[in-house]
């Protein structure tokens, strides 16, 4: 197990050298080996989403995902978004709807959005909850991370 | 969780009978077995290993056989345990002349498992017993077929080669629900439970005692 | 009471540095030199250990050390009551078989540690785990509720006579009496199934010993950080001064988290002090599943004694409670569940008696509800087989026993979970039962909406239930307010926060007596370095209790600042005000001196100090009710049932609530929301499913159903009332339990309306669509 491979990963823009081992997931090496920590990780199997990163634009699990299968890629986390004083807009609309609480599940949906949001800007409700629907949150109900969605899709269309 | 069926072998019942006495015949129908010894009469010790994909752990397998009533009858007793958990199961083996050549074997039994083989897999096991079983009957009737071509020509050399470790697993993976396959951890599933399943079923079918 | 801040919905002051990742979860927390456990758990309910063979383990690199319960010596004990005994309650009878820290001779459930791994990682801690072998020889397993009070039955704890837990029995009037007196007695018998907390962020802690300073520091998402330092001092021999507990922010509760003198935090104190080096345990979700307590089963036997106008008269409830391997945390389910039953409606007679049971299954303890809605539901269960039974409508006969507005405060006779005896404080469940009608449009639904959709083959159904939620029961909490020499306040309190934006609603009730911005208090929760006394974050209790010992230190601190601000300003207390972040004198605004200044001179460097003063624009309150407050409403719900899947889905809700004084009402509402998924999961998905031999097969997301978004109702319409409760200055009522305890109740009445001509009844609370159809098939054979 000591056996290591030496991965290259542009990470919010930054670019990481590390050996790790192979067996070592995407979601351990952000948080621990890199230190970002504003990925969580809620289920370790893929269902719960709090782990959503961006790959090469595209939201995915990075608790299902090893690090060396992310070699030569580019991964965003929540803390590429925005800043406490500079927020993202699906951000500052999480806060004006109150679509957040205990916040842990939080980050994997701004990311599964900022995916989703791009490729359809202006979703009905019904596709919202579809959007959402590989996301959990045990705290808000989903009700108000819904009106988020909209607000998000207004702001982001105003930009 | 109950298991009971029925399966016609083409072939006479001492041949099938004299099958289950090869534990040979029995270990190639379970990849990854890297022993099945006899260590007393009518008791059988077996170890696997499950490193398919990102399982790796090891079964330890104990057989015992019971009411042997030759070649018509017996009733075996499977403990296995490893670190994915433990499976514990009974089963009755009957095997009936059915006078035209063929032999009628009937089972039913009952199987425990425990672990992480219950807590995350109990759900997909009874699907994955009727794949298993499905899959074990044709790799015996092979090796029967195989054993009864070889009697008829008076070689000892039995051309029967049974299944990769590789095509079992893929056999069982393309038997489950197709959606499940993406999460890494049914998958890791779906190659543990079918092997313990089938280490219990090949009990359940299992003769391969001195009796 | 409404006041500048109280009473407003304001944005989370929490949020901006929580949504961007600039916080610290358990995880998240690396000391150097730190360890990582994990934990060998059994794979059987219930079986003798006949040896461990850890040899192969500890020769893996990279592991420090792997114990089994022989290793700790005489340390492995159970654990003590987490709640005291009800020995309030005459006749109650109990047995304690607490939490043992690592298996001794003995598993009791799936899931049980028998051996922890210290290791440099984690990977190689699970790795390690993987090679230690167990010897077992398998006993039965308990695990049918009342099979397991028979004799010969298989005994949980062999030195107990049988595998009871313990017995009450409460009775208000006279049962026999209303028996004589009904018209009908009706009986029914319901299964009750809880489920897990399921906080997205697992369990876990940190424990750091400092040997030099003598200084234990612990980091723990636990909901009672008083209750963890301690047990855990009292365990190590220390001061309560030489352990330090600090919740990080914490990814949800929901009741688990309660939990202290569990084997993580037995063990890894232990062994961080044992081997100077700090230990982070952080569970997986197999692990929560497996071996964070969860709730569990009730079987009631009910019975219900009427007038043919539907007039209550009595009520009779005999339930089995199912607690788990062991019993730490006594009978605060139970007692919910019969001080519940009754809080709605008038029974004059009502007679309610329990067993609580030993299994070989998780320990069993509060999660949100915490045993409320199962007292809700044979009770809103027993009313719709009574409907039925007298072809009245279900809202007739709601409305016909429900308490009339001038019933306050209503005594109910039963002592519950705080030990004394419930009483309603406050409320107006007929006003709630009617504006819920009203929003669901009731009347409309079933004479024109529901006749038009039946005629065109669809299933739809409709249910209205109410529900009561005792809260902010006691004992005691407390906070301390205190003004800096920047001006601004900071309020610290042993409460500990789980996402119930404490952070915000504490700051808004010091902000309105101390005249300073709500962004200029800083509200720090869950630490005893800051604050040493408390109870814990249970029973909806937060905002009623801690939130009032708040604001009555904040008045201290006012009175304070009032009475410096009177010397120095020259002016008596009565001209005063405090605005804007200084003490000024009302009719003169340029006469003022800033809340910081005053702060700085309230703590005198040279001189004498006033005899009877104190330093510091500082004070500490406590806040302690005699009863809890009781927070109640009702629920409207129009389901559709898919009649060839038997899949539901929620058309709309409506939802009265009412909570007295709402401190933040965007906050209520966000509390009544995650209240609803929970009770929908309770309702339609969620299910700790046991087989015959105790092995939990719903031990992952994939089949232990989580509520989603799609799962959601596709409307939902939330109405608010406010009668203030006279029991604290502000009027509040709790409101974190409220939204998840009449869902199971509407829901099954909602579903069975929708398939009313099969004349399918439902006996238990949580459904599925398999369970739905199996009913239709049984009703459509009988």
């Amino acid at each position: 197990m000591a056996q290591t491979v030496k991965i290259k990963v542009t990470v919010n823009g930054k670019q990481y050298e590390r050996e790790v081992e192979p067996r070592l997931l995407l979601s351990d090496f952000i948080r621990h080996d890199l230190g970002l920590t504003g990925t969580h990780v809620g289920c370790e199997h893929g269902l719960c989403g709090a782990c959503t990163v961006l790959m090469d634009g595209e939201a995915v699990r990075s608790c299902t995902i090893f690090a060396v299968q992310a070699d030569g890629h580019e991964i965003q986390t929540v803390e590429s978004l925005g800043t406490p004083d500079n927020l993202h807009p699906i951000q500052q609309a999480f806060i004006e709807k109150h679509a957040l609480q205990c916040g842990f599940c939080t980050p994997g949906f701004l990311m599964t959005l900022v995916d989703y949001l791009g490729d359809n800007p202006n979703p009905t409700e019904e596709e919202i909850r579809e959007a959402i629907d590989g996301n959990f949150c045990r705290c808000t109900g989903y009700f108000n991370i819904i009106e988020a969605v909209k607000l998000a899709a207004q702001k982001m269309a105003s930009h | 969780m109950k298991l009971e069926g029925e399966h016609v072998f083409n072939g006479p019942r001492e041949a099938v009978w004299e099958m289950f006495y090869d534990p040979e015949v029995l270990a190639s129908a379970l990849p990854g077995t890297q022993k099945l010894e006899m260590v007393a009469e009518n008791e059988y010790e077996g170890a696997m290993n499950v490193r398919i994909g990102p399982v790796s752990g090891s079964f330890t397998g104990k057989l015992v056989i019971s009411d042997v009533v030759e070649p018509e009858s017996c009733t075996l007793t499977v403990d296995g345990r490893g670190t994915p958990g433990f499976a514990k199961g009974v089963g009755r083996v009957q095997f009936i002349d059915q006078g035209d050549g063929t032999t009628l074997m009937k089972y039913e039994g009952e199987m425990n498992i425990g672990g992480a083989l219950a807590s995350v897999g109990q759900r997909m096991i009874d699907s994955v017993a009727k794949t298993m079983i499905r899959q074990a009957f044709e790799v015996l009737d092979k090796a029967l077929e195989a054993r009864l071509a070889a009697k008829a020509s008076g070689s000892e050399v039995v051309d029967f080669k049974p299944p990769s470790e590789t095509e079992f697993a893929a056999a069982v993976a393309k038997d489950m629900a197709g959606g499940l396959t993406k999460i890494p951890e049914v998958r890791l599933l779906m190659y543990i439970i079918p092997l313990v399943a089938v280490l219990v079923l090949l009990a359940v079918l299992f003769r391969g005692c001195s009796g | 009471m409404a006041g500048k801040y109280v009473h407003q919905s304001i944005l989370r002051l929490e949020d901006p540095e929580l949504i961007t990742g600039n916080v610290q979860f358990l995880d998240d927390i690396e000391l150097p030199g730190m360890l990582h456990a994990a934990f060998k758990r059994s794979d059987y309910a219930h079986a003798r250990i006949k040896s461990i063979d850890v040899s192969e383990a500890r020769k893996l690199p990279g592991v420090i050390g792997v114990y089994t319960a022989e290793d700790f010596g005489d340390y492995i004990k159970p654990g003590p009551l987490q709640v005291p005994p009800p020995t309030a309650i005459k006749g109650a009878t109990y047995v304690a078989r607490t939490t043992m820290p690592i298996a001794k001779d003995k598993v009791r459930f799936a899931g049980e540690p028998v051996a922890i791994v210290i290791a440099e990682s984690r990977y190689i801690a699970e790795d390690a785990c993987d090679l230690i072998y167990v010897d077992y020889e398998p006993l039965e397993a308990v695990v049918d509720l009342e099979k397991a009070l028979q004799p010969g039955s298989p005994l949980v704890h062999e030195d107990l006579p049988s595998n009871e837990a313990g017995h009450v029995r409460q009775e208000r009037g006279s049962w026999e009496q209303a028996v004589k007196e009904a018209d009908l007695v009706i009986k029914r018998k319901f299964f009750i199934n809880r489920n897990a907390g399921a906080a997205m962020e697992n369990r876990g802690i940190i424990v750091q010993w400092d040997k030099h300073a003598k200084q234990m520091t612990i980091w723990c998402g636990t909901q009672s950080v008083i209750a963890l330092r301690n047990q855990t001092a009292a365990r190590l021999g220390l001061f309560e001064s030489q352990v330090r507990v600090i919740t990080p922010n914490t990814g949800g509760g929901f009741g688990p988290k309660i939990n202290t003198s569990l084997p993580d935090d037995v063990l890894i104190t232990y062994l961080a002090m044992k081997l100077d080096r700090p230990i982070k345990w952080f569970e997986d979700r197999r692990e929560n599943f497996l071996a964070t307590t969860s709730e569990r089963d009730q079987v009631h036997y009910c019975e219900l004694a009427v007038k043919r106008d539907g007039t209550i008269v009595g009520l009779k409830d005999f339930f089995y409670h199912n607690t788990g391997a062991y019993n730490p945390y006594m009978m605060t389910v139970p007692l919910n569940t019969q001080t519940h039953t009754v809080t709605n409606y008038r029974v004059p007679n009502f007679l309610t008696e329990f067993y609580v049971v030993f299994t070989n299954q998780m320990i069993v303890t509060p999660v949100r509800g915490a045993g409320r809605q199962y007292g809700v539901f044979v009770m809103e269960r027993m009313l719709d087989a009574a409907a039925r039974e007298l072809g009245m409508s279900p809202v007739e006969i709601r409305r016909k026993n429900l308490l009339p507005a001038n019933a306050y405060p209503y005594y109910t006779s039963i002592i519950g979970q705080d030990f004394v005896e419930g009483v309603l404080d406050s409320g107006d469940y007929p006003t709630s039962f009617q504006k819920t009608l009203e929003l669901i449009e009731y009347d409309k639904f079933v004479n024109e909406v529901q006749p038009k959709l039946r005629a065109q083959g669809k299933k739809v159904g409709i249910g209205v239930a109410c529900f009561s939620e005792g809260t902010g029961v006691g004992p005691y909490e407390g906070a301390r307010v205190t003004v800096g020499g920047n001006g601004k306040v900071v309020v610290t309190t042993g409460y500990t926060s789980q996402g119930q934006a404490h952070y915000t609603t504490f700051a808004q009730i010091v902000a309105d007596q101390l005249g300073v911005d709500v962004k200029d208090v800083k509200v720090i929760t869950g630490d005893t370095g800051y604050f040493g006394w408390g109870a814990g974050t249970f029973a909806s209790r937060g905002i009623t209790v801690a939130g009032t010992a708040t604001h009555l230190a904040a008045q201290k601190v006012r009175q304070k600042a009032l009475k410096l601000a009177s010397k120095i300003l020259e002016a008596p207390e009565e001209e005063l005000e405090l605005a804007d972040g200084v003490v000024r004198v009302a009719d003169i605004p340029s006469k003022f001196i800033s809340l910081g200044d005053l702060a700085t001179l309230a703590n005198p460097m040279r001189g004498t100090m006033e005899p009877g003063t104190e330093p510091g624009l500082e004070a500490v309150a406590y806040y302690g009710p005699p009863y809890g407050a009781t927070g109640a409403g009702a629920v409207g719900l129009i389901v559709e049932v898919d009649p060839e899947t038997m899949q539901v889905s929620l058309e709309k809700m409506a939802f009265v609530h009412d909570c007295g004084t709402p401190v933040n009402p965007m906050v209520v509402d966000g509390q009544i929301h995650g209240g609803i998924q929970m009770g929908i999961g309770d309702a339609f998905y969620e299910e700790l499913i046991y087989d015959e031999n105790g092995q939990l097969v719903t031990a992952s997301f994939m089949d232990y159903l989580f509520p989603q978004a799609t799962d959601m109702p596709k409307k939902l319409v939330l109405g608010h009332m406010e009668t203030p409760s006279p029991l604290n200055p502000l009027g509040i009522k709790g409101v974190g339990e409220a939204g998840a305890i009449p869902i199971p109740s509407v829901f099954t009445q909602a579903v069975e309306n929708a398939l009313q001509e099969t004349g399918v009844e439902f006996d238990r609370d949580t459904l599925s669509p398999s369970r739905i159809f199996t009913y239709v098939q049984q009703a459509k054979g009988a």
